[in-house]
């Protein structure tokens, strides 16, 4: 039973200590900000091919992901557009500079990569982790009531599909009835997001009394978290790699 | 045997005034299995949510295990493990094992002991090589039987079902039918709400049946039975009380 709920089985990367990891995905974050395109493209291109790696069907992944293309795609023309410098292409009042299309690609690049690691960082973290580390984190700070925060966020994750079902539910039941034909968006809102809140609010409720069922209390077991040599010895290679793209 | 549950003129009024529970008063042996029923609004479920304090009497008392249940809410539901009706709305955890671990978490057991109730409410419910599962994916038998581990694990000397078997199909009424069964041999106190008599009469020693707050009978199943149509309950096809839906 040990091996349910103790963090570290067989150490592998994926099951590095989740506070090092989550604290090497804040350093990279802040990092990327002063890093140029060969940096970003050296850390991009691996971290893109092991999230690559991990997924069974990248086609279906790339249609999941595709608002996130619609953002970048965003970004890259804002960049490329309203960035003065040399033009390269005129569009009527605006142009295409040499010095904007550099901060496109730049911009998007750090994006694309915070798309990636933090991907890659949900998918190799069990949920449970990530709130036991963001736990940890809040502790110390007083005021911050870190159990909670840390219930709340497990809730969040526990409810977001819960929330989609109720919405395919939802949606499904009134395009039964036509629902879909209403020409009004207002009213197309309303008939769908009312009764979606009302349905979500009252499913939280019931949670919230199965809970006080279980004897919920903020004062509970902790998690356990243990860093390790070999831990320290990959968030050091996690720096190490970031210095590198920092320097090139 | 000693009464485990003692509830004594319990009067249940809702903030619009509609009364749910008007002078019940019964006591519920240990090691029993005890069947509720009665139509809807019938004040079922609102008894059962007083055995661990989920609701406030408006007057009347309810005792568990000779403990004020309003005074004690703590104890009362380390006692009264409650599975709801509806399974997924319980389930609170990422995995299946991090939903059982909630309730041993909340009593600040030690990791250790947290992780050896886990391992044995799942075994108790047919789960053990479920723990990693996303309890979301479960089929609706499994989640039931996974709200029924969350309960276990907190080691109550009474287990209440509220209408068990709403939603499950054939196979999901045996599995958790067999899990309720196998726990009151193990003698643990089952008080079960259900219109579905047929599904749960036979395995019973005490049907009630409520009415509009009240209790309309109470006895032995085969004789309380007969005249649960009166109440709005279906009754059992002659001698289907002695027939298991396990055999």
């Amino acid at each position: 039973m040990a091996e349910l709920s103790t963090p570290h089985r067989r150490w592998t990367p994926a099951r590095l200590d989740v506070r090092l990891k989550l604290a090497l995905l804040c350093t990279a974050s802040l990092a990327s900000l002063q890093m140029q395109l060969y940096g970003l493209l050296g850390l991009l291109l691996p971290f893109a091919l092991l999230a690559i790696a991990r997924r069974a069907s990248l086609g279906a992944r790339i249609r999941e992901l595709r608002w996130v293309f619609w953002i970048l795609a965003l970004v890259f023309a804002a960049r490329a557009l309203f960035t003065e410098g040399a033009p390269l292409v005129s569009l009527g009042p605006v142009a295409v500079t040499r010095q904007g299309l550099q901060e496109a690609v730049n911009a998007c690049l750090r994006l694309a990569l915070m798309f990636v690691l933090g991907g890659v960082f949900i998918g190799l973290t069990p949920t449970g982790e990530i709130k036991a580390a963001v736990q940890w984190y809040l502790r110390p700070i007083p005021g911050v009531p870190a159990a909670r925060v840390a219930t709340m966020l497990g809730l969040i994750a526990r409810f977001i599909p819960v929330i989609f079902a109720e919405a395919a539910r939802t949606s499904e039941a009134q395009r039964a009835r036509l629902g879909d034909r209403r020409r009004s968006p207002v009213g197309r809102l309303a008939t769908f997001g009312l009764p979606l809140v009302r349905r979500i609010v009252l499913s939280a409720d019931r949670l919230a009394l199965a809970m006080e069922a279980r004897c919920y209390s903020e004062l509970r077991t902790e998690p356990e978290l243990a860093a390790r040599g070999r831990d320290f010895l990959a968030f050091g290679l996690g720096l190490a790699m970031l210095a590198v793209a920092l320097a090139v | 045997m000693a009464a485990i549950i003692e509830i004594r003129n319990l009067v249940h009024r809702f903030a619009d005034g509609t009364t749910g529970l008007d002078g019940v008063s019964l006591d519920i042996l240990a090691g029993s299995f005890v069947v509720l029923a009665g139509a809807n609004g019938s004040g079922k479920t609102t008894l059962l949510r007083h055995l661990n304090g989920l609701l406030t009497p408006t007057s009347g008392t309810v005792r568990v295990a000779g403990l004020p249940v309003a005074q004690n809410r703590l104890r009362a539901r380390m006692q009264v493990g409650m599975i709801f009706q509806d399974a997924e709305s319980q389930i609170v955890g990422e995995t299946v094992a991090a939903d059982v671990a909630f309730g041993p978490e909340n009593l600040r057991l030690d990791r250790c002991e947290v992780d050896r109730r886990v391992a044995a409410a799942l075994a108790a419910v047919g789960l053990e090589a479920a723990g990693d599962r996303r309890p979301h994916l479960l089929s609706g038998g499994e989640k039931r039987r996974l709200s029924i581990a969350g309960v276990l694990a907190m080691q109550p000397q009474v287990l209440v079902f509220d209408e068990p078997f709403s939603n499950l199909d054939y196979s999901g009424v045996r599995q958790v039918l067999g899990r309720m069964v196998d726990l009151h041999r193990a003698g643990r106190t089952l008080v079960v709400t259900t219109h579905d008599l047929d599904k749960v009469l036979a395995h019973a020693d005490r049907l009630i049946l409520l009415d509009r707050g009240r209790i309309a009978a109470d006895g032995d199943p085969a004789a309380v039975a007969a005249a649960a149509e009166a109440f709005g309950v279906r009754c059992p096809p002659l001698a289907a009380e002695r027939l298991s839906w396990l055999n």
